[in-house]
């Protein structure tokens, strides 16, 4: 794979650009667990609102300055550095929405919904760690540019979103008791693991096919 | 399925540059800063060789610029010639030179290097005009770009009057000039004066050797002399602008975060480095066209270029015996100088170039084509028209 060979000069302002998505993810599985413990981690939702929000606003305002900075770089470049800030503007969208479906998750925690039967729960729980891992997984890669790593991760966020679609079809079909919770969590829980995997997409599809994995 | 492209290529980062290419950039940056030296030398010694040729009139060769003595004529002459040569760095090395070889006096000289200062304008105006597709993003970006010609525009409608009337500018630059060049009638001694004779010296004996004498000779030399002064200031801005774009991205990233004097220094850093207050004030136009940048944030950083491009008349007066061209120099940095006490200390005085670039944004926003007659008449129809009105030579 070729090797984007940059000058020095413009290394430094990318590699802050790079540093601030980084922090993006960082906080956004922050948020993520934090919200997914009020949901069925037992955490009362009340003791973490403050955290969740003010972290959340934080996500807003890296985005923006990610913004500013990407428009700064391109000024100073100029078009050379234009594909990789077209990513970067996307990345840092991902990201951004990352929080937003947090504070869904957090939203739906708050209303303690009724998530079916123990055995469900128990799915919610196992799943929801998985994307925290995944999230953690994403920071990593990203930091190390690991495009097998990407790959990896890529399907592993398949599988889960693959999951949360049929429990998602089935809590609707069953309508059963807790079926809007489920739905909900799983929905969201999907959603996350999405955004995910458009992190991984930057480092194996070319920039037409971001956020559409080509299997 | 359908094959894909392929991937993106993996952004990894480089480390610091090695010590042999920045070496290597010091170096080519130093030979350029003596090419434009012995460019300035050259364009001295070819006036002088016209003037003694007796191609500008009579032997006496403050006649070649007689043109020049009406002040609006000056002016006019040095709005036209930075708008064609897209550079107050041009004008004003150039203005060095031609004082310095004694065809024109200081004073004649110091309504040019005001002209020079509107006819800059010219470059972050046009870079605006590529925004006008998108009516919001054109609004701002247009702002951003003529409320540096409402300055200098203001500026120059008060220290021309007061250059007229009292000479408070050449004056004050001949002071100055007495105290840095330590003496008043002696001939001010450059450092590496002997280096650039040389030089010279054998830019001149390749062109004689070409059979040229007289007029053609002096005539060559000239225009050898100012595209030897283009390609080295054009070269000097492009190297210096790859090795410290990081640097200017960096001071562009500080402003945004930043008030009161550090847009002002980092304006002044940005120019005295890439040798060009075009380059700088260009680069905040796309800014302020995205929003990222506010009017009020990158005014600062236009005054700290006007400050900035100083430097490059200070430079090219190194090359120069005579102390009238370090006069000449001074009377730059005075007005832009001067021009910054005057305006940046004052909110109510610094918000009135703002307001007024805010108001003919709006309106060429909501008609372009007033934009474009803006641009036509400041910088081509007026100074045109001042020309030919006011000059009194052929």
């Amino acid at each position: 794979m070729a090797n984007w060979t940059q000058t020095d000069g413009e290394n430094a302002g990318f590699a802050d650009i790079l540093r601030n998505f980084s922090s993006m993810l960082q906080d956004g599985r922050h948020i993520f667990d934090a919200a997914t413990n009020a949901l069925v981690g037992g955490t009362d939702p009340e003791t973490i609102r403050e955290d969740l929000f003010s972290t959340d606003q934080r996500i807003n305002r890296t985005e923006q300055r990610i913004r500013r900075q990407i428009v700064v770089h391109g000024t100073v470049h100029g078009a050379q550095s234009f594909p990789s800030l077209l990513i970067m503007m996307s990345l840092a969208k991902d990201a951004e929405r990352i929080g937003d479906y947090c504070k869904n998750i957090f939203d739906l925690a708050a209303l303690a919904p009724d998530l079916g039967s123990k055995e469900d729960r128990a799915i919610i729980v196992h799943r929801k760690d998985r994307v925290s891992a995944l999230l953690g997984d994403a920071r990593d890669m990203f930091d190390a540019q690991d495009e097998k790593r990407a790959r990896t991760l890529l399907a592993d966020c398949d599988k889960v979103e693959n999951e949360c679609d049929a429990a998602l079809v089935q809590a609707v079909r069953d309508n059963g008791s807790g079926a809007a919770g489920l739905a909900l969590s799983n929905r969201y829980l999907k959603r996350v693991a999405s955004h995910t995997a458009n992190v991984a997409t930057s480092l194996v599809m070319p920039l037409d096919k971001l956020d559409f994995f080509d299997e | 399925m359908s094959r894909s492209p392929g991937p993106l290529p993996t952004v990894r980062l480089d480390g610091p540059p090695s010590r042999a290419e920045l070496v290597a950039r010091l170096l080519i940056l130093l030979a350029l800063l003596f090419g434009f030296l012995v460019a300035i030398e050259t364009m001295s010694k070819a006036i002088k060789m016209l003037a003694t040729a007796g191609f500008l009139g009579g032997g006496d060769s403050n006649e070649l610029f007689r043109g020049v003595s009406n002040p609006f004529a000056g002016l006019a002459l040095g709005v036209l010639f930075t708008v064609v040569v897209q550079s107050s760095s041009t004008t004003t090395s150039t203005l060095v030179a031609v004082v310095g070889s004694g065809a024109l006096s200081v004073e004649h000289a110091v309504p040019m290097v005001l002209g020079a200062n509107i006819g800059t304008t010219i470059t972050n105006t046009l870079v605006s005009i590529g925004h006008m597709r998108r009516s919001i993003e054109f609004r701002r970006a247009f702002a951003a770009a003529t409320v540096h010609d409402f300055f200098n525009l203001s500026m120059v409608a008060i220290f021309l009057p007061l250059e007229i009337f009292t000479g408070a500018l050449s004056k004050t630059a001949y002071w100055l000039t007495g105290l840095l060049a330590g003496g008043s009638g002696a001939e001010y001694k450059s450092p590496i004066k002997s280096s650039i004779k040389f030089v010279h010296k054998q830019i001149l004996g390749t062109v004689e050797a070409l059979g040229l004498e007289g007029t053609a000779l002096g005539a060559t030399c000239l225009v050898v002399g100012i595209a030897l002064t283009l390609a080295c200031l054009y070269l000097i801005t492009k190297n210096m602008r790859l090795v410290i774009a990081g640097q200017i991205e960096a001071g562009m990233n500080r402003i945004l975060e930043s008030s009161g004097i550090v847009p002002l220094l980092v304006g002044i850093g940005i120019t005295v480095a890439v040798q060009s207050s075009s380059i700088t004030t260009s680069l905040l136009v796309p800014m302020c066209a995205a929003g990222v940048l506010s009017l009020k944030q990158a005014f600062p950083v236009m005054l700290g270029a006007n400050i900035g491009t100083t430097v490059t008349a200070l430079l090219a007066s190194l090359a120069q015996d005579n102390e009238a061209a370090l006069t000449i120099a001074l009377v730059h940095v005075l007005f832009n100088f001067g021009g910054v006490v005057l305006v940046y200390p004052f909110a109510a005085v610094r918000n009135i170039p703002q307001r007024m670039a805010r108001q003919l944004a709006l309106r060429s926003s909501r008609n372009p084509v007033m934009g474009l007659v803006y641009v036509l008449i400041v910088f081509v129809l007026i100074p045109l028209s001042g020309w030919l009105l006011w000059s009194n030579g052929p």
